[in-house]
């Protein structure tokens, strides 16, 4: 017996072991499932994909959820082609339904992978809606004492016309009095006959010549410096701020996501301008970015993009009959007499950007940051060396060595960049 | 030695007219009342002084309130898509062919700017003609059709092509003539077009028509050689060219080639080794090659041909019946010695004529034979293409057209209406054809008796291909999208013959594929890419063969003398000449202001056609310049016209030029001279220029707009030449001794030129004055076209001028004393010498010292700069400048609705070069030596890290130069290309004396003349 009780109680640890460990280990699959689909998830599906808005494949949160045929749907992500290519009638429609665009065929996933990464898509739709739920809920609630404040406001607008009203009475009772009764006012002081010169001490002091033309020599100096300097910044535009067609922040994308700026004007490099990026460049990034990271909806700005170019974000297409410019204000104006080649600058003398545009990086709408005077030109090219190093340009230059060896600067003046010509022709 | 040989530029200036003199004393040329206002009533009236601060008062409130407006906010629109190949700023270039030269077309954002000569071009190796710079402007014209006309109101391309392709079913089934009139067409493509669209229409036949037409060089290779062609003519393995009135510098058949070719023969290089060639020109009026030739011998057209005759009788020995010396003294003297000249040179001598007369050719094509030129100066194998035009096959058409014959008729590129000499007539005929349809892409004379208009494409806007010489294929790109609604002739025509190939580019491909890329060496795609970067094929030259000549040339010379006789003039007549100008050539060009407002390189008049008559002729007449006289021809064509005293004329012969008095045309053309196509002949079954006329005059007078006098050299020597002898004996002849600058005492301090010293050399040998150079700093720089009437106010606005001098030729010795000249009547004797004069960036320069705003001020790389928006106008610096190369702006002609008939316009503003300032009213302007282009290759070396080579940066002028008379650089490098030639022997500066050490530096004029001939 005791044998039979101990082989049962063996068996029966044995089972609890083996049923423990099981429940773990299901409770583990169960945890990993999620984070391993999200690590796939961004790794491989982003570029194409989004939870909960069409990018250039469909949202996978709504695909997902409606579709519960999980063999179908790895099989699916393993290698669409296949499908494909055996007709499956599911698979056609949703590639018919999404402008033909064939998906990447995805076969070193596993079974287990491709589950993962379902399991995940599902959560985290599930999440969102959530959320979004949750913000309608609040934003009904944060709806309701609006009314109040208004009653509250129409009360006290009623009450001051009362007092109003009250105020206006008591100023008639008043008048009545002192016309029946004109003796309550006391009677009025003797008056001083002799009228009372108000200008006397103008008078006295514009007697005094020394005065006036002192008061004269500072109004001319006042006068003369105003005119000096208002005509000295007559046509100087720093901190213009032109309101412009699409709220462009450069702030976010030379700030915080650190693009160069020869990215959009890569005219800075070779060409005298430095040039407003067309919008294919946009379109670049923001085919697949509609909104800000932490948005819900996508971004009315970036919409403009889309109108401009003609594109439609659901359907991902390109209209070309749809498609009108941008019309940009611009902000750096120069003459029309005046020369200046951006390539010169950024690619020969390796100046930085910021050094003529200011801290953009930080800008959320771009303002004028330089004055663009011809007087700040020359000062920098006063100050600015030669950057000459290793540009046989300047190494045969005769002129470059004597100054050297002279121990004097080669500023970009001693070269002869402060000569008229060579900005004005 | 100095020479004191006098220059003149013009007879006011030889005579010292006393107008002349009195208007050269005053800044403008017309008074100006500020004498009247200081000395007259002005400052006699009551209270100026009140009056003159009330003025001043408005004045100062009026501009302070209109300067008050708003800054005004430019927009900035980015490409929505930007082609990968166009960088804002930057400029692409791309290869094309104007006129069977091989060009690049330099586009900026897309639009075409410039036109540049392709640098391996077989013609002129990057030499461009003044009409190839001034073609562009063309593509902005706002007088082009912007659509297809359909009985003179707008229609569009489906109602055209469905209109022609009904009319031409029907009239293929009446089996009814169809003729297709073009202009001589060397397109490989577009000929077979047409193939194709006859073979659709067996009924249509081709007639080529050239207004000015090569038939008789074509059939006269037909008649002596089996072989319709124009040849290749090779000027530079001439040592004698004779020309018999051929302008071949200025018109002929390919001017800028030709240029290059004579003057590899006169250029720096070939007299380095001591070798000039010969240059004899026997001509009637002054022509471009004339006045470059080393001698100058006066014949009337009646002349040419005998005189023909006796040079073959002086070569061969043998006397054609008939022949009889010259009456012309001087000519016939000058037919002998130039026969001895022409067989020392056996096969490396060239005679030409510029007659369109078949037997004169056979006559030329015999002596050319007996001098052995063939295989040598004339190569018949590798002929040219560039004109096919046969003139009676259009006089038959015309007869077929009167006879109501021909059902459908097509005009491409040719406008017979007005270039044909009984255009009238035809119009008129032109009634009788049911289809007349026109390819022309803005309005001609043609098109308006037209009942369909197809506006074809310009150039510019179209694919195509070109074949001008035999082996030499060159491809035809659009650099620019249709401007307006035009399609190209070609696409139509392939519509209309219902062509298996639906677009013309798809057919020039299939063209080139399978017959021409193969000529390259090229195939497939990566072939035709090839090819649109190298614009051209060339297969290797044949063999030039000898060709002897062996037919009988009794009959010929028979031709020839009844031919002379009959258009000699008899007393009271004058004999005409017809040619035509440098600037508009046969007329298609007439809406070109560019064109109009370039000065005639002989007469330098702009915007108008002239009576050229001899000084001597208006004498004895009792005219004077400006005269306007009825010409008339046998009493029923008359033309009037305006007298030009022109040196050198032919006495008792009338010079005129073709190509004006267009009726139906934009407004540049309109009103821009008088039409003497109607004067030309047809005789001996070819079209010729030259007729018997009588003239009285009208009563009226015009002022010619005419640039020659607008400044006076004030007797300074600023001229240098010599004769190939003495250079030969003293290379320094008369270049003042170079090498030996004589050292002045100076005011100015030095400038330092420690980077670059630009600078610049013209060869006066090299100069051909034909004023390609004149359009195309116009093209380059932005210059406004100021139009007739400010031409005469001595406004126009060129940056550089081609100078042209006079000088007498007496006996061979040069004349040098004002007592000599007196004494000397003949006005007919005259040499001509060019010499370009712009801004010479003086190191001393008389105009910085006197400007009083510092608006003109000296750089460290030797220029001369001229800050625009620092210039406040006293013009100070204009006066005080001794070369008068500086332009003033009287208007803000870019922007000034008075001058919008120059197609100065917003819609012409596309074609301004957006690295250059257009100036506004007030302001100074001159030649900066294109400093936009001296920045550019400045910095593309320092983007590439490297040095600035030589030959990197070319000025506008320089680079189209057919024959390199102007070279730029560098000073300091002292191996420079230029630095070499200013230290060469014949280089001298002009007015050198006055030290303002001016950056020009001129080579001197080397005459080949022999001592024995007049």
């Amino acid at each position: 017996m005791s044998s039979i009780s101990f082989t049962f109680k063996h068996f029966y640890r044995a089972f609890l072991l083996v049923a423990g460990l099981a429940i773990l280990s299901i409770s583990a699959n169960a945890q990993t499932d999620a984070t391993k689909g999200e690590a796939i998830f961004k790794a491989k599906c982003t570029a194409c994909h989004a939870i909960d808005k069409q990018v250039i494949g469909p949202a996978l949160g709504p695909q997902l959820t409606k579709e519960t045929d999980d063999k179908w749907l790895v099989k699916w992500i393993q290698n669409n082609q296949a499908l494909m290519a055996a007709k499956d009638k599911k698979a056609m429609d949703i590639y018919n339904q999404f402008n033909q665009a064939g998906m990447t065929v995805f076969t070193d996933l596993s079974d287990a992978d491709a589950g993962n990464i379902i399991t995940y898509v599902r959560a985290a739709y599930k999440d969102i809606q959530d959320k979004a739920k949750a913000a309608q809920a609040t934003v009904a609630v944060e709806q309701g004492p609006s009314m109040l404040i208004v009653y509250a406001l129409l009360g006290v607008i009623i009450l001051a016309f009362i007092v109003i009203l009250v105020l206006n009475r008591v100023v008639k009772t008043l008048d009545n009095l002192v016309a029946t009764k004109p003796e309550i006012l006391m009677a009025p002081a003797a008056v001083d006959t002799t009228p009372v010169d108000k200008y006397a001490t103008v008078k006295r002091l514009a007697k005094n010549k020394k005065l006036v033309f002192f008061v004269l020599l500072c109004v001319s100096i006042a006068g003369g410096s105003w005119t000096w300097v208002s005509l000295w910044n007559t046509n100087v535009h720093t901190g213009y701020q032109p309101v412009q067609p699409i709220k462009y922040p450069h702030d976010l994308h030379a700030g915080e996501m650190q693009i160069k700026c020869q990215y959009c004007h890569s005219g800075a490099y070779k060409s005298k301008n430095a040039s407003i990026p067309s919008l294919n460049v946009c379109m670049n990034c923001h085919k697949v970015i509609d909104r800000r990271k932490d948005a819900t909806e996508p971004s009315t700005e970036i919409a403009k993009i889309y109108t401009a170019i003609g594109f439609d974000p659901k359907t991902q297409k390109y209209d070309s009959t749809l498609a009108r410019p941008v019309q940009w204000v611009r902000i750096h104006n120069l003459p029309d007499f005046a020369y200046f080649n951006h390539s010169q600058h950024v690619t020969v003398g390796k100046i930085e950007c910021t050094t003529c545009h200011g801290p953009v990086q930080s800008m959320k709408e771009m303002y004028q940051y330089s004055p663009l005077t011809m007087k700040w030109c020359i000062q920098c090219h006063k100050r600015t060396e030669i950057n000459y190093k290793g540009n046989a340009y300047y190494e045969k230059m005769e002129a470059v060595h004597e100054l050297l060896r002279k121990g004097g600067k080669v500023t970009e003046a001693q070269m002869g960049g402060i000569e008229c010509g060579k900005c004005h022709y | 030695m100095d020479s004191n040989k006098k220059y003149w530029k013009g007879l006011e200036e030889l005579n010292n007219e006393p107008e002349f003199v009195e208007k050269n004393k005053h800044e403008f040329a017309e008074p100006i009342p500020i004498e009247d206002v200081l000395t007259g009533g002005g400052l006699a009236g009551k209270t100026p002084r009140r009056d003159f601060l009330k003025a001043l008062g408005f004045g100062v409130g009026a501009v302070t309130l209109a300067a008050c407006q708003k800054v005004p906010v430019h927009k900035s629109i980015p490409y929505l898509i930007k082609p990968e190949e166009i960088t804002p700023g930057v400029a692409n270039y791309y290869v094309s062919t104007y006129d069977g030269h091989a060009i690049l077309v330099k586009t900026r954002e897309g639009r075409p700017i410039k036109i540049e000569g392709n640098p391996n071009d077989l013609f002129s190796k990057g030499g461009l003609s003044a009409q190839a710079q001034a073609s562009v402007l063309d593509l902005y014209d706002y007088n082009r059709f912007n659509n297809p006309l359909l009985d003179g109101t707008d229609s569009s391309w489906p109602e055209i092509d469905a209109f022609v392709k009904l009319e031409l079913a029907v009239i293929k089934a009446a089996n009814k003539k169809i003729r297709l009139v073009t202009s001589s067409i060397n397109s490989p493509s577009t000929l077979a077009v047409i193939a194709d669209f006859i073979a659709q229409f067996p009924t249509t036949k081709h007639i080529t028509y050239d207004a000015v037409s090569y038939t008789g060089i074509i059939q006269a290779n037909q008649n002596s050689f089996g072989k319709a062609v124009i040849p290749h003519y090779h000027f530079e393995k001439a040592d004698v060219i004779v020309s018999f009135g051929a302008d071949f510098l200025g018109t002929w058949i390919s001017p800028d080639e030709f240029s290059t070719q004579w003057v590899q023969n006169r250029n720096s290089k070939s007299l380095a080794s001591k070798k000039m060639s010969r240059h004899i020109q026997f001509e009637t009026g002054m022509s471009l090659t004339g006045s470059n030739a080393d001698s100058r011998v006066l014949i009337k057209p009646s002349e040419e041909g005998p005189a023909l005759v006796n040079l073959y009788n002086a070569i061969t020995g043998t006397t054609l019946p008939g022949s009889k010396p010259l009456a012309n003294v001087n000519a016939d003297k000058a037919v002998k010695l130039v026969a001895a000249e022409l067989k020392a040179a056996k096969g490396k001598a060239l005679v030409v004529s510029g007659s369109n007369d078949v037997a004169k050719q056979i006559l030329v094509n015999a002596i050319n034979a007996q001098l052995g030129s063939y295989g040598t100066t004339i190569d018949l194998d590798n002929y040219s293409n560039q004109y096919k035009g046969n003139d009676a096959e259009f006089v038959e058409f015309v007869a077929e057209v009167e006879r109501g014959e021909v059902d459908a008729v097509f005009f491409l590129n040719a406008n017979p209406v007005y270039e044909y000499y009984k255009g009238a007539e035809f119009a008129e005929a032109l009634k009788k054809v049911r289809l007349r349809v026109n390819f022309a892409g803005s309005k001609d004379e043609t098109s308006v008796h037209s009942n369909v208009v197809a506006p074809a494409n310009y150039y510019l806007e179209s694919w195509g291909d070109s074949n001008p010489i035999e082996g030499y294929y060159t491809i035809i790109q659009p650099a620019i999208n249709p401007v307006y609604d035009t399609r190209q002739a070609e696409q139509s025509l392939l519509n209309w013959s219902d062509s298996t190939t639906k677009d013309y580019y798809t057919y020039v491909r299939n063209n080139w594929d399978k017959n021409l890329l193969a000529k390259g060496g090229l195939s497939g795609l990566k072939g035709w890419e090839t090819l649109l970067q190298t614009g051209f094929v060339k297969v290797a030259d044949k063999p030039a063969s000898n060709y002897s000549f062996s037919k009988d040339l009794n009959g010929v010379a028979q031709t020839i003398l009844v031919q002379s006789s009959k258009y000699a003039a008899p007393a009271g007549s004058y004999e005409i000449q017809l040619y035509q100008s440098v600037a508009l050539r046969d007329g298609k060009r007439a809406n070109n202001p560019w064109l109009q407002e370039m000065p005639d390189p002989v007469s330098k008049v702009t915007w108008d056609n002239f009576a050229a008559m001899s000084p001597t002729d208006i004498r004895n007449a009792g005219y004077v310049q400006g005269d306007v006289i009825t010409i008339a021809v046998d009493g029923q064509k008359t033309v009037t016209l305006p007298i030009l005293a022109q040196p050198g004329q032919t006495q008792g012969t009338i010079s005129i030029a073709v190509g004006y008095g267009r009726t139906e045309v934009g407004p540049v053309g309109l009103g821009a001279g008088k039409n003497v196509y109607p004067l030309q002949i047809a005789e001996n079954g070819t079209f010729q220029n030259s007729t018997v006329a009588k003239i009285t005059p009208t009563g009226d007078q015009i002022i010619l707009a005419q640039t020659q006098t607008h400044h006076s050299i004030e007797g300074r020597n600023v001229i240098r030449e010599t004769t190939l002898k003495d250079f030969v004996k003293d290379p320094t002849s008369n270049s003042g001794g170079s090498l030996k600058h004589k050292e002045y005492e100076t005011l100015w301090d030095d400038y330092d030129h420690p980077q670059y010293n630009w600078v610049m050399a013209i060869d006066l040998n090299a100069c051909t004055g034909c004023g390609a150079c004149v359009v195309a700093c116009s093209a380059e720089n932005n210059i406004p076209v100021v139009g007739r009437d400010e031409v005469r106010r001595r406004r126009e606005m060129h940056w550089i001028r081609i100078d042209r001098y006079y000088s007498f030729n007496d006996g061979g010795k040069s004349v040098t004393e004002e007592k000599e000249i007196q004494d000397l009547k003949d006005l007919d004797n005259v040499s001509v010498v060019y010499q370009p004069m712009l801004c010479q960036h003086c190191d001393h320069a008389p105009c910085e010292t006197v400007c009083p705003v510092l608006a003109t001020v000296h750089s460290s790389e030797g220029l001369n700069h001229m800050a625009y928006n620092r210039c406040i106008g006293t013009r100070y610096c204009a006066n005080n400048c001794p070369y008068k190369v500086r332009r003033f702006n009287w208007f803000n002609y870019w922007n000034d609705s008075r001058f919008d008939n120059y197609l100065i316009n917003e819609h012409t503003h596309l074609v301004l070069n957006p690295d250059v300032t257009t100036r506004f009213r007030g302001v100074m302007e001159k030649c900066s030596m294109c400093i936009q282009r001296i920045q550019a290759g400045k910095l593309k070396a320092k983007i590439e890290k490297r040095p600035v080579a030589d030959g990197d940066i070319k000025t506008a002028c320089q680079q189209t130069c057919p024959t390199n008379a102007i070279v730029f650089g560098n000073r300091n490098d002292k191996n420079s290309e230029v630095a070499k030639l200013l230290d060469s022997e014949r280089t001298y500066y002009v007015l050198e004396e006055l030290n303002v050490q001016p950056g020009i530096g001129y080579q001197v004029k080397v005459r080949n003349t022999v001592e024995t001939e007049a």
